[in-house]
């Protein structure tokens, strides 16, 4: 539904993107995973044809946007990062001007059946008569996604649909795009990993401009949600429970950090790979007597993730296609 | 195009720009119909049009100002360009919209036709001229103000940009009758948007003039469209 080949884009001589590839199916729910200022906006505004490549191409349902961008936007529904509203007019009249500027076809019947439709599902049903300006952040963003649901288009392109929710209504808007994704194919991005477990199929991360990495969220959690990284809190000795917790199988390094409690230190245990050694940590620190009060996966910053993936992977991103 | 018409038409009146716009050329208008015609007992409207297109050089970069500066400013030109529209039915519907709202304006000098029509003698075909004149001279300034407004994000800049080409324009007008030699004159007149306007008011309908204002307005929509284009490579 999606192809994207060799996407270059540069401004001046600071590169954007470099090089990015990928390919999406119809019907899947694809997150673009990365920090602040990676290149996600870039890349999805090229794709809708906001900004044209300085190499490579997008092709949205097998047409390209620069050589038929009349065609290719047809079948494209955008949320830009920031909501394109004009605050001067009531969300009716902005959703009426949306149905018009994508000539949509029907009549007066269809089109308010569809408008209404658009609005139950994003939730703006009762704010329909009130002007745009005054209505609050979250509704903003909501106004947004109804545009780009407006003309029911076979590809949504959503950035950050969720920036500056509440955390109710980001579940809302979670089940919604979630909803929408049964029957269309869905890019969105966002820096938050958890949104992309939440709602994607697969996660496509960037940084730096570049595609590192093409996988699945399961896939991608576990990668940071290992069990060889633990940080655990015991109260007893600092010395003798380093030597306990090293005379485990499998245990690479132990490092204590602070004193969280009283007599109690925190510790940061790494074992091999693929090793949990959980059970046999617990067993041997219960028979030394040295009773565990906490014990967490230690979390991985996106920036974690980005020096991982790049660490790790010298060769081109995996399953990029 | 004609959503963006009516939207940008509408746009006008949503604000006070398009009243106040109304209210300030009505106004004036009015004085110098006043004191040119009712109060000096003139039948002679043809003042008051080449009055209106010395106007234009204050009136039309408010009404331009904000053709596109105010959507790059919103982030709204990212709706319009993503949308399947082509860019020049986006500048048209921008264009025609601050173009009707400048003839609504003009609509106030029919209340002066009926005036001098029913106490006076009223040249019909010079009016009706002017009439047409009048619209392609909006067209060509129009276009101006709307390309220059493509140009920033600020509204203030783009009027304060617009109101200093159009001075220079009539400055050099202006020079017109200071020059001596006869190409310098030419030259000056082949770029005069004001001076141009006097064949109309003198009763002469001149089709070289209508087609100069005419290519102006076709150039400077085709530059807008350009521009447009330009901002996606940049």
């Amino acid at each position: 539904m999606i192809e994207v080949s060799g996407l270059t884009k540069t401004y001046g001589n600071k590169r954007g993107i470099t090089d990015i590839t990928f390919s999406i199916d119809e019907g899947e729910i694809v997150g673009f995973l990365g920090p602040n200022g990676a290149g996600k906006s870039t890349t999805m505004n090229v794709i809708t044809g906001y900004l044209s490549a300085t190499a490579g191409a997008a092709r949205v349902a097998g047409i390209d946007i620069l050589e038929n961008p009349l065609e290719a936007k047809k079948h494209i529904g955008y949320l830009p990062q920031d909501p394109p509203l004009y605050l001067d007019m009531t969300v009716n009249e902005y959703l009426d001007f949306i149905y018009d500027i994508k000539g949509v076809k029907g009549g007066m019947k269809e089109r308010k059946e569809h408008i209404d439709k658009v609005c139950e599902m994003v939730g703006i049903s009762q704010v329909r008569e009130r002007v745009i300006n005054n209505l609050s952040g979250g509704y903003k963003q909501r106004c947004g996604l109804a545009q780009a649901l407006v003309g029911d288009p076979d590809v949504l392109i959503l950035d950050e649909p969720t920036v500056g929710l509440d955390p109710k209504q980001i579940i809302e808007i979670r089940n919604v795009i979630k909803d929408l994704g049964k029957n269309r194919t869905i890019i969105l991005s966002t820096h938050i990993l958890q949104e992309v477990s939440a709602v994607c199929e697969r996660v496509l991360v960037i940084n730096n401009g570049r595609l590192v990495a093409d996988d699945t969220p399961t896939h991608l959690s576990a990668m940071l949600t290992g069990d060889h990284k633990l940080e655990y809190r015991i109260a007893g000795p600092k010395d003798k429970i380093i030597a306990c917790i090293r005379s485990v199988d499998g245990v690479k390094s132990v490092t204590p950090t602070v004193e969280a409690e009283p007599g109690a230190y925190e510790y940061l245990v790494e074992s091999a790979e693929h090793i949990d050694a959980r059970k046999l940590i617990f067993q041997s620190l219960a028979r030394a007597g040295y009773p565990v009060l906490l014990l967490k996966n230690q979390d991985l910053s996106l920036e974690d993730v980005f020096i991982r993936l790049t660490a790790d992977k010298k060769s081109p991103a995996k399953g990029a296609k | 195009m004609s959503a963006i018409f009516k939207r940008d038409l509408r746009a006008y009146f949503k604000s006070p720009l398009g009243y106040v716009y109304l209210a300030a050329f009505i106004l004036v208008l009015n004085i110098y119909f006043y004191i040119m015609n009712v109060y000096s007992g003139s039948c002679d409207l043809q003042n008051i049009f080449s009055f209106i297109v010395t106007m234009c050089v204050f009136l039309i970069p408010i009404l331009t100002m904000r053709t596109f500066s105010e959507d790059y400013k919103q982030k709204t030109d990212q709706l319009l360009l993503t949308a399947p529209v082509r860019l020049s039915g986006i500048v048209l519907g921008k264009f025609f919209a601050a173009l009707v709202v400048f003839l609504i304006g003009v609509c106030i000098t029919l209340v002066y036709v009926v005036i001098v029509a029913t106490w006076g003698t009223l040249e019909f075909a010079t009016v009706l001229g002017n009439y047409v004149a009048i619209c392609a001279t909006a067209m060509a300034f129009i276009s101006i103000g709307v390309f220059i407004s493509s140009l920033t994000q600020n509204q203030l800049v783009a009027a304060v940009v617009t109101v200093a080409v159009f001075l220079g324009l009539y400055l050099l007008d202006y020079s017109y009758s200071l020059m001596n030699a006869t190409w310098a004159k030419n030259l000056i007149y082949y770029f005069s948007m004001f001076r141009r306007y006097n064949d109309f008011t003198q009763g002469i309908f001149s089709f070289a003039d209508l087609i100069f204002y005419l290519s102006v307005a076709g150039v400077f929509v085709f530059l807008t469209v350009r521009m447009l284009e330009r901002k996606r490579w940049s």
